[in-house]
């Protein structure tokens, strides 16, 4: 038996087929779903999803939202998602050395909370590229 | 030659006239001044008519040329609408999929007092407005009818003595605010040809870092909604509070909604937040009534209501994108049209003038082998 996974964004389904397995992260930490999980709804963190196909791994950036699991079906949705193939390496290291930039510089409450937002974002994006 | 002529025409119809020399002579210097002044006015005359004509003909190029461009432009427009529908469509198994979701846990949650921080209704003091325009022109009013509207709102504010700051979505807005250092814009942001998840993250991220910080106490988002490719009209919605029907006041108790706001679909039902349910139209497993929560409802719906607000916002900026483009397909359906007319106005006065020079210019060769006779 499988899960049947399906990623959605406010602009696209980023991934709707079967998987065997998957790792999430979602606001208490990462957990692991296989066929037959319990029924859960949980928040997502801005991190990253691991998928498990036949005898592959891939990753995927998500960028914080909700997950439902139930009757082996995984619901995702987020805010924005890609797939680790679609992500441009030096674009994402350049964002994150920018991030890091403006989280020094900011000044105040609400450019410290947009500066750490956007830091979690491109550090993700970075991550999904350096995970095997 | 000719006064000789004349002269020679004269003499052999009256020979009687012979004897009086002195009159003959006088009429004959009588003809000479007439002929000696046509060839000037023949000149003069086809000049200006000429010049008029090479107008005319550069002027009906132009408006041919003018025609093509808004041809164009309108059609570019059409298919433009297209994408901007399939982009809505391609959104909408997110936003199906989200207010199963809200309501399926909303359902769960009934028994909880939840306490989330973008339903938190405080007494207003300061609003800002999110007002979305266009990037180009050559859409008619569409850019002016949401300025408009916005200044009204600001008016109102003004009346109800809050304070506002201005949030700007797209470059004609902004180029306005630029020019009106009166109004205080909180950011300037770009709205991009095809608007996607990242632009709507951007102004989610602003309103939602200005209400958490309590900034503001009120976010309203000012947009034009598409009713359909000949109609649409700006609108007033409040984004933030998510906040249940009804009137929202300030610490004097008067009302500061607009008089045409609309809520979204978060609503309450008897203090509870819950959401009206829609026709679904893709066929989702239901949720199982044993339904576990990782963590807390309230960090479940602090995770689900910022992607409300995003998808709220995503849609008002795809809206206003399609309003926009059919706004342009229906300005340059017009241009063309009245440049088709105008082609053809000028066409005629072209061709009339034309005849008119043609038919003057044979008259003259009449006249002239008339008096060679």
């Amino acid at each position: 038996m499988t899960l049947n996974l399906c990623v959605l964004t406010p602009n696209r389904i980023v991934w709707d087929s079967e998987v065997k397995e998957i790792i999430l992260s979602t606001n208490s930490g990462q957990i692991g779903v296989l066929a037959n999980h319990a029924p859960i709804a949980t928040a997502v963190d801005i991190g990253i999803l691991k998928i498990r196909l036949a005898n592959q791994w891939l990753t995927m950036a998500l960028m914080g939202g909700f997950a439902r699991i139930g009757n082996n079906e995984i619901t995702i949705l987020v805010n924005d998602a890609e797939k680790n193939s679609d992500i441009d390496p030096q674009e994402a290291q350049q964002t994150l050395e920018i991030a890091e930039a403006n989280l020094r510089k900011a000044e105040g409450k609400r450019q410290t909370i947009e500066a750490n937002l956007a830091l979690r974002r491109a550090r993700t994006r970075v991550e999904a590229l350096n995970t095997i | 030659m000719a006064c000789s002529n004349l002269t020679t025409m004269w003499v052999s119809s009256k020979p009687s006239l012979s004897a009086d020399s002195s009159s003959l002579s006088f009429r004959s210097v009588l003809k000479c001044p007439t002929n000696t002044s046509s060839p000037p006015s023949r000149a003069s005359s086809v000049s200006p008519l000429q010049a008029s004509l090479r107008e005319l003909r550069d002027r009906i190029d132009s408006v041919k040329n003018t025609q093509k461009i808004t041809e164009a432009m309108k059609l570019v427009a059409a298919a433009k609408v297209r994408r901007a529908q399939e982009a809505v469509v391609n959104g909408r198994p997110f936003s199906e999929t989200l207010v199963e979701v809200l309501y399926n846990i909303n359902e769960q949650l009934q028994t909880d007092d939840v306490d989330v921080p973008l339903t938190k209704v405080r007494p207003v003091k300061k609003v800002a407005l999110v007002v979305v325009t266009g990037d180009r022109g050559l859409c008619g009013g569409f850019n002016n009818f949401i300025i408009k509207k916005a200044e009204a709102r600001i008016k109102e504010l003004k009346g109800l003595g809050l304070e506002y700051t201005v949030i700007s979505v797209g470059k004609k807005g902004n180029s306005y605010f630029l020019r009106r250092p009166y109004i205080p814009v909180d950011k300037y942001l770009e709205a991009g040809t095809l608007p996607t998840a990242k632009e709507a993250q951007a102004v989610a991220d602003d309103v939602f870092s200005l209400f958490i910080s309590e900034e503001v106490d009120k976010v309203e988002l000012l947009y034009t909604k598409f009713v359909s490719l000949v109609k649409s009209e700006p609108v007033i919605h409040t984004l933030l509070p998510l906040s249940p029907k009804g009137e929202i006041c300030d610490i004097n108790g008067t009302c500061v909604d607009a008089a045409e706001d609309e809520f979204f679909r978060l609503t309450t039902k008897e203090g509870k937040l819950t959401v009206e349910r829609e026709t679904f139209r893709t066929p989702t497993a239901d949720f199982s009534p044993i339904l576990q929560f990782e963590q807390d409802p309230v960090q479940i719906l602090d995770a689900l209501l910022p992607l409300y607000l995003n998808s709220q916002i995503l849609r008002a900026l795809q809206e206003s994108l399609a309003s926009e483009l059919a706004a342009r397909m229906s300005a340059m359906s017009s241009a063309s049209d009245n440049a088709s007319d105008l082609k053809k106005s000028l066409s005629m006065v072209y061709n009339r003038k034309r005849q008119a020079k043609i038919t003057g210019e044979i008259l003259e060769i009449v006249a002239g082998a008339n008096a060679q006779v």
